[in-house]
């Protein structure tokens, strides 16, 4: 059991609720989606996430449409469509139910390790040197 | 120095170094096999590609020049390589969080594609010739697959098609499914490296040898037999069959290559390029290969591994053999089902397949027919060539002039031997895989062999000039009738001693220090006109003009003495440095008085080309040219007698086999006849029962008139006949 598999874990549960997130909320280009996961500090390689997006798809849960670009062929953006809010609705749920979950375990340690608002997420790294005991 | 290319990379131009191309297309060709089972594979891979493509296009518009290996690394690296996707896989089946289930439900697919299945044997959809049993069998082994297929090509080939009954089996009894040809090196045909089918080129590669070991190895039982055909056979017949391509070791070689050929699959790709020299040995790779050893975990984790597959396969057992029984038949017909089913897009693969080993061996026959025949020209131009060193010892005899001498050297070394050097340098190159680095020596070696050739014009002409002008010198020898009535012809042993070295042209010339000895020498009988014995002789010669034929006839050192009723021939005579061979020869004539005998002695078989001629034209209009290439020839030791129809053997054996003969051939036209008469019979017989059913039917259709015109009783049996035939067609349509 080693610290970096179960972080990926972790990473990799939410990465599904939160790339369906972005998408929400509007179309929106691929590599646009791994910018803004960037900037959340929520690394993901793009190799990963075409597969992703593909799948989501052919579940029917999101539709592309061709745009014509300036600098080149036209590039899929991807939108929701009603059977992915839905399903999207219920991951939201879920991630509420487990964060309040988390919280609420977690508070019972006197410490509060990450705070959740809305449908961002922002990872404090714990100081270290605090001891649970 | 890097070599740039231009791609148009998804619809986008795109200037790339060659290099980083290769990496491109193999990180591509990595991620194509990594989504081999997903259901969206090409709509991944194209928008992968889609997005490398744009990022490039950034790249270029960004300023740069090209697209570099760097800049390949950095993009692959930002998209994530295979072993990056591997490990979220391995980790998401391993993890069993809330959140993961639901999303593992909609990608179920995703995890388990790529795990190595250890235990489970299956054929291989990714990587097959006819059905991927090979490479199945390969991938459980965890070996080449090339290696399997060859062994069962041998065991195809060795053992009576075994092989091919086994593939066919386990065609269908195995599973397909696709999976990785997990091998860091592999046999392939290096089509960049290729003398025929570019087999000795991947081999080298595989083994890590230059590619003229295999090379040679393949050629030695050509190279052994030219050698050896040179040696055993001395002069002129050269044995042009093709022992060494059947026989023993060479054979197997040869055999050996067309499996190859036709097994190996060809490195058309740049990936198959790369995996055919295989991975460099540095120290990532050894790191990558311990931690691949050690992925599985340690020892202690591997066994425990392994005892608990086989717990579990010990219990699927059970439960498959409870259950089995039953389900055997529906699975045998769903196999079959799912086998014919699969059966169409695979016929074509397999037809390819098939095609391509039939194309092989087409090739493969054609090349050796051709080889064959390249073969039995060079052996003829190296036996010309020898054959021309050993007649050069007599060109003294037949040369004239120092031009002659010139042009004789010139066709020997540039018509001749210049073609022979040129053909073992083309075949050495070829071997060794160097290109000609220098392009004039083509046309060196074609100019010296055009000026061979003008030699060997030359030389032809003015040697054929030589022999324009025939002339003959008739003598008549005089002889004492033998009182016996009978006449011994004997030869004794050369008066010439041949001593020291001896060049031998198959004993028509002999060589003897400045003389040539030359024995030809031709014997005929004929019916004297008158009741007494005749010997002539005739000294004949060609030369340059009439004068100079003469001479050459009359310097002919040939004499017969006849003393007590024996006649001696001489062996032959000599011809000197000086005056040249110019064709002389002497024909003997002996007449024969009608009712006199003449004895053949052995001896007389040591006149080389003793024909001993019978009933030729009487004397007077006997032309030498014309009667040399008569086939009159009879058997020594043996006592003749003249009669009115010619030269007859006293013991009548000739008689005998003259009744033999027609007995035989009296023998043969009876059969010939009999069989004729069968034949007739036969036809008789035919026509006789046509007559018959003719009239039978004529009555059934028509017993009021019996004798019904013709052509009505034809229409009718046509009638009959396409009647008969209609009812049976479908009915043998369904039998089928």
């Amino acid at each position: 059991m080693n610290i970096e598999n179960t972080q990926s874990q972790m990473r990799k549960g939410v990465l599904e609720f939160c790339i369906l997130s972005v998408i929400k909320r509007g179309e929106v280009y691929p590599s646009d989606i791994i910018e803004e996961m960037k900037k959340a500090n929520l690394n993901i390689l793009e190799g990963t996430l075409y597969p992703l997006l593909t799948r989501l798809k052919n579940a029917d849960f999101l539709t592309y449409r061709w745009v014509e670009s300036s600098s080149g062929p036209p590039r899929k953006y991807f939108s929701l469509t009603e059977k992915g809010a839905a399903f999207y609705k219920e991951l939201e749920q879920t991630w509420n139910e487990m964060a309040n979950a988390v919280q609420t375990v977690t508070k019972q340690n006197g410490r509060l390790n990450a705070t959740v608002t809305g449908e961002t997420i922002t990872v404090h790294p714990s100081s270290g040197n605090e001891n649970p005991l | 120095m890097k070599k740039v290319i231009n791609i148009n990379f998804k619809g986008r131009v795109i200037p790339i170094e060659e290099a980083a191309f290769e990496q491109l297309q193999k990180y591509t060709e990595s991620l194509r096999r990594y989504f081999a089972n997903e259901e969206g594979r090409d709509e991944i891979i194209n928008d992968i590609e889609d997005r490398i493509a744009e990022l490039f296009d950034e790249e270029v518009k960004k300023g740069a020049t090209c697209i570099t290996e760097a800049s390949v690394s950095s993009i692959t690296a930002s998209m994530g390589s295979v072993e990056d996707f591997e490990q979220m896989d391995n980790d998401g089946t391993t993890s069993s969080t809330n959140v993961h289930r639901s999303a593992s439900s909609t990608s179920s697919a995703y995890a388990g594609s790529e795990e190595t299945t250890r235990g489970s044997l299956s054929r291989n959809g990714n990587d097959k010739i006819l059905g991927g049993v090979c490479s199945g069998l390969a991938n459980y082994l965890k070996i080449d697959p090339t290696i399997v297929r060859i062994l069962f090509a041998l065991i195809t080939f060795g053992g009576f098609g075994t092989g091919v009954l086994i593939y066919i089996i386990m065609w269908i009894i195995l599973p397909i499914r696709d999976l990785k040809t997990n091998v860091r090196k592999r046999l392939f045909r290096n089509p960049d490296d290729k003398v025929i089918g570019g087999v000795a080129g991947g081999l080298a590669n595989y083994f890590n040898i230059p590619v003229w070991v295999p090379r040679v190895v393949f050629c030695l039982p050509l190279i052994l037999g030219v050698i050896t055909s040179i040696f055993r056979n001395a002069w002129f017949d050269f044995d042009f069959e093709p022992d060494f391509v059947f026989g023993g070791f060479g054979g197997t070689l040869f055999v050996t290559y067309i499996i190859l050929w036709i097994v190996l699959p060809l490195a058309s790709s740049a990936t198959d390029k790369l995996q055919m020299r295989g991975e460099k040995i540095d120290v990532n790779s050894i790191k990558n290969a311990v931690q691949e050893e050690l992925g599985g975990g340690t020892v202690k984790e591997r066994t425990a591994q392994m005892v608990e597959e086989i717990k579990e396969g010990a219990q699927k057992m059970s439960t498959a053999i409870t259950e089995g029984g039953q389900r055997v038949g529906a699975e045998i017909s769903s196999k079959s089902k799912a086998f014919a089913v699969e059966a169409a897009p695979v016929a074509r693969s397999a037809g390819a397949g098939i095609g391509h080993a039939i194309g092989v061996l087409f090739k493969a026959f054609f090349l050796f027919v051709a080889g064959v025949i390249a073969f039995a020209l060079l052996m003829a131009l190296i036996g010309v060539t020898i054959a021309g060193v050993a007649t050069f010892p007599f060109k003294g005899f037949f040369l004239e002039g120092t031009w002659q001498h010139v042009a004789a050297w010139g066709t020997l070394l540039l018509f001749f031997l210049v073609p022979v050097i040129a053909l073992l340098t083309w075949v050495i190159r070829k071997i060794i895989g160097t290109k000609s680095g220098n392009p004039y020596l083509g046309y060196t070696f074609g100019g010296l062999w055009v000026i061979g050739l003008v030699c060997f014009v030359i030389l032809i002409a003015s040697f054929g000039n030589n022999f324009r002008v025939s002339a003959h010198e008739p003598q008549t020898v005089e002889i004492i009738q033998p009182a016996s009535g009978k006449m011994l012809v004997k030869v004794p042993s050369s008066k010439v001693k041949i001593y020291g070295r001896r060049f031998g042209l198959d004993e028509v010339f002999t060589m003897d220090g400045d003389s040539l000895y030359i024995n030809n020498i031709r014997l005929r009988i004929v019916k004297s006109t008158d009741s007494l014995y005749h010997v002539t002789f005739d000294k004949r010669s060609s030369g340059q003009s009439k004068e100079k034929a003469m001479a050459n006839a009359r310097s002919i050192q040939y004499s017969l003495n006849f003393k007590d009723s024996v006649l001696t021939l001489d062996r032959g005579f000599t011809v000197s440095e000086h005056s040249k061979f110019r064709n002389q020869r002497v024909a003997v004539t002996i007449e024969v008085p009608v009712g006199k005998r003449i004895y053949i002695d052995k001896s007389v078989d040591r006149l080389e080309w003793h024909n001993v001629t019978f009933n030729g034209p009487r004397r007077g209009n006997w032309e030498w040219e014309d009667d040399w290439d008569s086939r009159g020839w009879n058997d020594t030791d043996v006592e003749y007698v003249m009669t009115e129809d010619g030269l007859e053997r006293v013991d009548g054996k000739d008689k005998q086999q003259d009744i033999k003969n027609k007995e035989q051939s009296i023998e043969e036209e009876m059969t010939e006849l009999e069989e004729q008469k069968k034949e007739l019979e036969q036809k008789e017989k035919e026509l006789k029962d046509q007559k018959k059913e003719n009239d039978s039917l004529r009555y059934r259709y028509n017993p009021n008139q019996q004798k019904a015109p013709e052509k009505n009783s034809k229409q009718i049996v046509e009638k009959i006949n396409t009647n008969s035939e209609a009812p049976f067609q479908p009915m043998t349509l369904n039998a089928l």
